[in-house]
């Protein structure tokens, strides 16, 4: 099995059934996503498929063999971070920052498919099935908000 | 002082939003065993027989440690107040709540890991299980603790105590007593992060172990405690704690972590699953509070009966500081002359309970503004106008002795007024937190007064 992780190829030698996630982290020593509760109910291990946002740790890599994907470290590095990237530091939508790395990978294929500007419904339906304890819902909102608003239309 | 005022970048933040940030589980130190914890599937039971023989055979396991390996087996949160310990770290005879840990494996990876527990063979004999507070104090209840039901060491007595005033006094010049149950429940603090710990043993002799601990320094104690090795063995590296809230005071996965990095001379890591961080981690407890206040018609509390029962789950852990927080707030920010309050921590079958966000304060306070809204719509008196008058004042002393210096409380309700669009009377409104006199200073708040200019 092969996949491009944030644009390097990897020759994948973990068994078929292995979670996404794991490849990931133990494979590869990817470890921005996050092993929140390995049942796809909080978001943080969240990586785009081939641009589309899914739970790693529900996913089989065999199902995605061939497939793209990114992960938060494919984003943007601190010289070079994304309007989203950026927008969330500013903005303080990171508190303890375990939740981050699901919350900014499904914003920005939100992002990517609107195009432009949008609005607090559409953030909220994007981020629905992702937790943050800390509750900084508000300004993880508003940091994609001020984003949307930065990326060229 | 160019920090005050300013809103400064987080110095973590950059890290945060571009996956740099190293917590627990993305430290790499090469080859590092997984570990996997046998835990009670019963609320109280005796464990009747126990052998790891066949479990320890399997391929891919490279250590199981239960009690037996323990150099010292049973320790306390609060040895270092001097209270005896109670609590062992893996279970030796006896369980006392659903996932409490009996026997932890080390092996190549998590799957080989849980095979080996799911080998250990292990027999319970079930015995009643006790889960209400009030149920606990019954004369006929089920004994959970070898301490009895209720934990005995505040000084000579087995509850934290306040006495102010002269309460009976109060309680026979009140116009209306007013009584109130008040039973907030456990909660699960439930970070994102799930207990985590790394053990390294180092070619030094020494043991590195990452941490996601809120409380680095104790931890440290709790571990060099129950291996019974100097604090210069042991290297701890934290700091980076993905959500806490509380739930990572008490320390959960080091120590056992620790013990299977000695016994198998490798790394170990130790991950929750959510299923175990909802079943066998620490929660915030469970309270049974009743409050009865002498008041007056014209709304002062003259004085406050409390009694509380604090849910401490199966062992003491922190339970006996938090019930002291509670007591210290059992009167609010309002000034009672006369108190009494009998504060218990309950032992049950439930998981330990610890602190979370205002560790024993948020329930007694809950409790306190229910309540003073009950005695408001009793009296028929605006229940601002309540708090506003019986606030602390400077020169005011508190249920446990401490004298006022600058008390806030008229501020901040004035303030919440302000937000909230609450009309105020004139006189409330031009209330201040000053010394009480005139009509703020009626007879039965005189003696509780400090000196004029005193305070501390």
């Amino acid at each position: 099995m092969n996949l491009t992780v944030n644009g390097r190829e990897h020759e994948i030698t973990s068994a078929p059934l292995t979670p996404l996630l794991h490849v990931l982290r133990e494979e590869l020593e990817i470890t921005s996503p996050k092993a929140g509760c390995q049942q796809g109910g909080c978001g943080t291990c969240t990586v785009l498929v081939d641009g589309e946002p899914r739970r790693s740790c529900l996913t089989a890599v065999a199902t995605v063999d061939g497939a793209s994907i990114t992960t938060l470290e494919g984003l943007g590095e601190a010289e070079s971070m994304s309007p989203l990237q950026t927008a969330f530091h500013e903005h303080y939508a990171a508190q303890c920052g375990f939740c981050t790395p699901g919350m900014v990978v499904a914003a920005t294929a939100l992002l990517e498919r609107v195009g432009g500007p949008v609005d607090r419904d559409d953030i909220l339906d994007a981020l629905g099935g992702h937790y943050c304890r800390c509750t900084g819902y508000v300004k993880i909102v508003d940091a994609v908000m001020a984003a949307s608003r930065t990326v060229p239309a | 002082m160019k920090a005050v005022g300013a809103r400064l970048p987080r110095y973590d933040g950059v890290g945060h939003v571009t996956g740099r940030t190293q917590y627990v589980d993305d430290i790499r130190v090469g080859r590092t065993l997984w570990v996997k914890a046998l835990r009670s599937p019963h609320d109280n039971a005796a464990v009747t027989r126990l052998d790891t023989s066949k479990a320890e055979a399997l391929k891919g396991v490279h250590a199981i440690v239960t009690h037996a390996d323990v150099p010292r087996n049973v320790y306390g949160h609060l040895e270092g107040l001097g209270v005896p310990g109670d609590e062992p770290l893996l279970a030796d005879g006896e369980v006392r709540y659903k996932g409490q840990p009996i026997a932890a494996v080390a092996a190549d990876s998590e799957e080989a890991a849980q095979a080996a527990v799911d080998a250990i063979e292990i027999a319970y004999e079930p015995r009643p299980a006790l889960f209400d507070i009030r149920q606990a104090l019954d004369p006929d209840a089920p004994k959970i603790h070898q301490w009895g039901n209720v934990y005995p060491h505040y000084g000579p007595f087995n509850h934290r105590r306040v006495r102010k005033g002269d309460i009976d006094a109060a309680f026979d010049q009140a116009d209306t007593i007013v009584e109130g149950v008040y039973r907030p429940q456990a909660i699960e603090q439930m970070p994102m992060e799930t207990q985590v710990a790394l053990a390294v043993p180092e070619a030094n002799g020494r043991l590195t172990i990452y941490s996601c601990t809120q409380a680095m320094y104790f931890s440290m104690g709790v571990v060099a405690a129950h291996l019974e090795v100097p604090l210069n063995k042991l290297k701890f590296v934290g700091g980076t704690v993905g959500g806490g809230f509380g739930g990572k005071v008490d320390t959960a996965a080091d120590t056992i972590c620790a013990l299977l990095a000695l016994k198998s001379r490798q790394a170990v890591k130790w991950r929750w699953t959510r299923e175990e961080e909802f079943l066998a981690s620490s929660t915030r407890a469970a309270w049974h509070i009743e409050i009865a206040d002498a008041v007056t018609k014209d709304g002062w509390i003259l004085g406050r009966r409390t009694l509380t029962l604090h849910d401490s789950g199966a062992y003491a852990r922190f339970s006996p500081y938090g019930v002291t927080k509670h007591a210290f707030h059992h009167s609010g920010a309002y000034t009672i002359p006369n108190l009494h309050f009998d504060g218990f921590v309950v032992f049950t079958n439930r998981v330990p309970s610890t602190a979370m966000r205002g560790f024993g304060v948020t329930s007694v306070s809950f409790a306190v503004e229910t309540h003073l809204n009950r005695v408001a719509a009793v009296l028929g008196i605006d229940p601002w106008e309540l708090r506003l008058k019986n606030a602390n004042r400077v020169g005011d002393t508190s249920g446990n002795g401490v004298t006022m210096a600058d008390p806030s409380t008229v501020d901040v309700t004035l303030a919440a007024a302000d937000r909230v669009g609450i009309e105020l009377g004139s006189e409330y409104r031009r209330m201040t937190s000053g010394r009480r006199t005139g009509a703020l200073l009626p007879e039965h708040l005189v003696a509780q007064q400090a000196a004029d200019g005193e305070g501390h």
